[in-house]
């Protein structure tokens, strides 16, 4: 047991891949169920996290290195803290569910599929576990090739449009982060005199950072494109409702579900500590961009007349939230900003697979062709109201938790953005609840949705474990937050200025 | 006068150490001239033959090579050639570009009814010109090497001899290369006017030795020869050949010329970049804004190819501009050496992990190209992943990294090449190198979308891969992932090899 426990980790991020390779070379028959189990046997094991890892330290934990490339001072290092415990078990426990959700959805090219979906997990956790920048990139651009594949694929009208925007936007974010990482790479080697790419070096790299167009400023910014592009973040965030509506279901879950919380868990882990005095200058500038996502992305998803663009647009919204919670840079917004980004981690997910189910019946995802289900699918009518109101942030529900503490952190910071971003919650409302009525209630008009039948088992089993989740969040969010909050005050030590008098750094 | 004193006796007789540095060039030459004795006899199964006897005779080059690979530094032929751990490494690297040509083009010879010996005797021949070029420590030598190498390679990119296009890219080629050869000979003549001596090293030397500052005919000189080899690397301005040639030769022998010849002229390039002190303070060729013109160079190159590799739709062509595209990355990688402790490493990787992406894709190219190379457009690839997954995988792997994305070669490669570069101070010039691959992407990503995401278009059977070119795929998708996963052989190789130029 004990060289499993300290190479958890290792075990965890290529337990995937592994499961993914057998996949492929099972029979067809058979690949969905060997996944789905594989998946589900990932998430017991990584359950085991809640168990080794010691919640009072704030430190990286059940680390692991190894030389990778010497030469240049790479290195395997992997670990966890309370941050990315949570969204590694937020990984793992989508990925059971999304694999079950698709058992019906796809019936051409089953094997790739699988494969890819479940290979996709193995780029997921490792780009929450990496702590070395190289190994970190190469998880997260590593991570769009399935991905690409998967909404090209299987995605709707537009597929190829929609996964060439997505790919070339991340890629295009990513590549001018590389350019940073090299220009942080070589500071670290001028000033300690060997090579080194893991952050708890860089984060020693001492940068001039006056001035918005510093060596700081400047890094921040390269950095900050890519994950704002991930978040996504107004206005970088036009590739997302293009992805959403064409991917397939079990794509946009993993892109609500994941993917985005990788925007916001590389500024909590690299942009942030790694250019704290450029973070305190372009605070009001990531203020305003989030206050503005927020609104933006409401006020676009109250017009939506397709419901899974809508839950796109709130996507934006909601992680707008994310954004000025982390910018809030203080502990009860940068907690509520992990949060969050767990909740929209639940919350749309189960938006989304409910889309993908009454797509699935009806063939169409025009709020139009729907009203009255409420009296044909009593069961779905249900999930999805709860779905709903974790999305508008009802007290109760986990959506509530995150929201609070965002707009309670970011008033300490700025008020007069925090009534702007406050007003977001009330369209939220708006948007959510009028597209819910408009589903679900009133008189049946269209003929075709009298025939819909209710959720059937395996339907009601890939939404309980999320319903559960929503409340447990909401009622519970204790137990969640003593892990994190360790950490996130140690994010927001490591981010804070250090003021540093007589520093010469070499410039051309 | 005695004849001794004209000729120095040593320059006579060769010691053993000699002939054990000079192996692996013996067993090529051996190997091709045996070659020419069999296709004198009309055997049965002569491909066989000549097929086998080809691959031994690179296996032979390679064994020695690595073997060499070891010795120390030997100045051979009053030093007209050097035998150095760098020589020796390029050396296995163009056996090894030679065999797994020779691989992919077994099947496709047959196809094409084309099974002539010469082929195979051209295409060894090649290979000793770029070995001997990669070696050679004198503008003559050189100049002899070039020619051996490109004379080998005109012939063979006009091989479909009942082909009109490829007739035209032989033609276009050895008229452009002609003059390619005739300018870098012109430069080698200036030279030593200049300087009064044919041995890069003391051309260099005696250059910056001249108390009345660097003579004109110097710097014209040294840029005329530059010029000869931007011509051979297809950098923009002198790239216009390359599409057209590309296209027009057989389908392995682009795939040949892509990697052997630019390795070879690049490997060569560092060369004379090194001895000539290019970057330092003493260098020969300062003065003369190198370093700016490079930089212009290098970015046009990368713009212009990857640009114009976006509206390509025959995959020859694509890759034919992505190729100049690579050059100019490369092209980053030979302004940053001399500013970093990393040196020419990074550029010698990234020739190394290019030559197998690209040997890879064309031996699959190949495989697909069909009778005449006629169905190589875009849209022939359509639903290829379904008709043949195994392929399609492959040459995805192969674009991946060519994109320079993880985790493969291609990434390590351009990792380590643009790290260099940032190292160097070069940091607009990287963004301007990113910004472009990113330009890639987008095509490299149009060859994916056909092949997995459209349906298969036709019905025909294409029947089954040749196993040789199977051996081929399965080898660089081998290496291109081990590569790109675990570098750090690589990389510690390329800087002991560099480090031997340095000695």
């Amino acid at each position: 047991m004990d060289w499993f426990d300290t190479h958890f980790l290792t075990c965890l991020t290529f337990a995937p891949l592994l499961i993914a390779l057998i996949g492929a070379i099972l029979p067809r028959k058979v690949i969905k169920y060997w996944s789905f189990f594989g998946t589900l046997a990932i998430f017991a094991l990584s359950l085991r996290l809640l168990g080794i890892y010691d919640p009072s330290g704030p430190e990286f934990q059940l680390s692991e290195s190894a030389e990778w490339i010497q030469g240049l001072g790479i290195q395997y290092l992997v670990g966890i803290d309370g941050i990315s415990l949570w969204l590694i078990l937020l990984t793992t426990f989508l990925m059971p569910i999304v694999v079950l959700s698709s058992f019906s959805a796809v019936e051409e090219r089953e094997k790739e599929y699988y494969t890819l979906l479940v290979a996709l997990q193995t780029g997921m956790i490792g780009a929450f576990v990496a702590l070395d920048t190289f190994l970190f990139y190469t998880f997260w651009e590593a991570m769009l090739i399935p991905m690409y594949f998967l909404i090209g694929i299987w995605g709707g009208k537009d597929r190829i449009y929609a996964a060439t925007k997505f790919f070339l936007y991340t890629m295009v974010g990513s590549l001018l982060m590389l350019v940073a990482i090299f220009y942080l790479a070589s500071q670290h080697q001028v000033q300690f005199g060997h090579y080194s790419t893991s952050i708890l070096d860089l984060y020693k790299v001492v940068l001039p950072g006056n001035g918005y167009f510093s060596a700081q400023g400047i890094l921040f910014l390269a950095f900050a494109l890519a994950f704002a592009i991930k978040v996504p973040l107004f206005p970088v965030h036009t590739w997302l409702p293009d992805a959403h509506v064409q991917a397939p279901t079990a794509g946009s879950v993993i892109l609500a579900g994941v993917l985005l919380k990788m925007g916001g868990y590389g500024f909590i882990r690299f942009a942030f500590p790694l250019f704290p005095q450029a973070v305190a200058q372009y605070q009001w500038v990531f203020m305003l961009l989030g206050t503005i996502a927020i609104v933006y992305g409401a006020w676009v998803a109250m017009v939506q007349p397709d419901i899974k663009k809508l839950v796109a647009y709130s996507s934006v919204s909601h992680m707008g939230y994310v954004v000025i919670g982390l910018f809030a840079m203080n502990e009860i917004g940068a907690t509520g900003a992990v949060y969050q980004m767990l909740n929209h981690g639940i919350a749309t997910p189960a938006l989304f697979l409910m889309i993908g189910m009454i797509y699935e019946r009806r063939h169409t995802r025009d709020i139009k062709e729907f009203g009255g289900i409420t009296k044909v699918m009593p069961l779905f009518a249900v999930f999805f109201m709860i779905a709903t109101l974790a999305s508008v942030a009802l007290p109760g529900t986990n959506g509530f938790v995150g929201e609070f503490l965002i707009l309670l952190g970011s008033w300490k910071t700025d008020p007069v953005m925090t009534i702007f971003a406050a007003t977001g919650v009330i369209f939220g409302a708006v948007y959510m609840l009028w597209m819910f009525q408009r589903v679900m209630f009133g008189p049946i008009k269209k003929s075709e949705n009298e025939k819909l039948t209710d959720l059937t088992f395996r339907e009601a089993l890939v939404l309980a474990p999320l319903m559960i989740a929503i409340f447990g969040m909401g009622v519970l969010p204790n137990i969640f937050l003593t892990k994190m909050q360790p950490s996130v005050a140690k994010f927001l030590e490591r981010s804070t200025p250090k003021t540093v008098v007589g520093l010469n750094v070499e410039k051309r | 006068m005695e004849l001794s004193k004209i000729v120095d006796p040593t320059l006579l007789t060769i010691s053993a150490e000699h002939v054990a540095a000079l192996r692996p060039y013996l067993a090529m030459f051996g190997g091709a001239l045996i070659g020419i004795v069999f296709a004198c006899f009309s055997l049965t199964n002569r491909k066989w033959l000549m097929a086998g006897l080809s691959i031994i005779t690179c296996l032979v080059t390679g064994y020695y090579s690595v073997i060499n690979m070891g010795m120390a530094k030997q100045v051979l032929f009053s030093g007209m050639m050097v035998s150095d751990g760098y020589s020796h490494f390029f050396n296995v690297l163009f056996a090894f570009i030679a065999a797994l040509t020779i691989f992919s083009s077994f099947r496709y010879l047959d196809r094409e009814n084309l099974h002539y010996p010469e082929y195979y005797i051209l295409l060894l021949f090649s290979a000793l010109g770029m070995m001997l070029l990669t070696s050679a420590l004198d503008l003559i030598v050189l100049f002899i090497a070039l020619e051996i190498m490109s004379l080998s390679v005109y012939v063979l990119v006009g091989f479909r001899r009942a082909d009109r296009r490829s007739n035209e890219a032989s033609m276009k080629y050895f008229i452009l290369g002609a003059a390619a050869s005739a300018i870098l000979l012109y430069g080698s003549a200036l030279l030593y006017g200049a300087t009064g001596s044919l041995n890069i090293a003391d051309i260099m030397k005696m250059a910056t030795n001249t108390d009345h500052g660097i003579p004109m005919i110097y710097t014209i000189g040294s840029w005329l020869v530059a010029v000869g080899f931007l011509f051979k690397v297809a950098s923009v301005p002198f790239h216009t050949w390359m599409p057209d040639v590309y296209e027009g030769a057989p389908t392995p022998i682009t795939g040949f010329m892509t990697t052997g010849v630019k390795a070879a002229s690049f490997a060569t390039f560092i060369r004379i970049l090194m001895s000539t002190g290019f970057g330092s303070e003493a260098a020969g060729l300062a003065g003369t804004q190198v370093e700016t013109i490079l930089w212009v160079i290098a970015v046009l190159t990368m713009f212009i190819g990857n640009v114009i590799a976006l509206t390509q739709t025959q995959l020859k062509r694509m890759l034919a501009y992505s190729s100049i595209a690579h050059t100019g990355y490369l092209i980053v990688g030979l302004l940053a050496a001399p500013h970093t402790d990393l040196g020419y490493a990074p550029v010698v990787l990234y020739l190394v992990t290019y030559s197998i992406m690209n040997l890879g894709a064309f031996a699959i190219l190949t495989i697909l190209s069909g009778k005449s190379d006629t169905r190589l457009n875009l849209s022939d690839l359509s639903g290829l992943s379904q008709k043949h997954p195994w392929i399609a995988f492959a040459l995805a792997v192969f674009f991946f990294s060519m994109a320079g994305i993880p985790p493969t070669a291609g990434f390590a490669a351009k990792y380590y090449l643009l790290y260099s570069a940032v190292q160097a101070k070069f940091i607009w010039l990287v963004v301007l190198a990113v910004l472009c691959s990113a330009i890639s992407v987008y095509y490299y990503l149009r060859v994916l979308v056909q092949m997995y995401m459209r349906d298969p278009v036709g019905s025909e059977n294409e029947g089954m891969t040749p196993a040789w070119s199977a051996f081929v795929v399965a080898m660089t998708v081998a290496l291109t992932l081990q590569v790109g996963l675990l570098p750090s052989k690589m990389v510690d190789l390329s800087k002991r090899v560099v480090e031997t130029l340095k000695q």
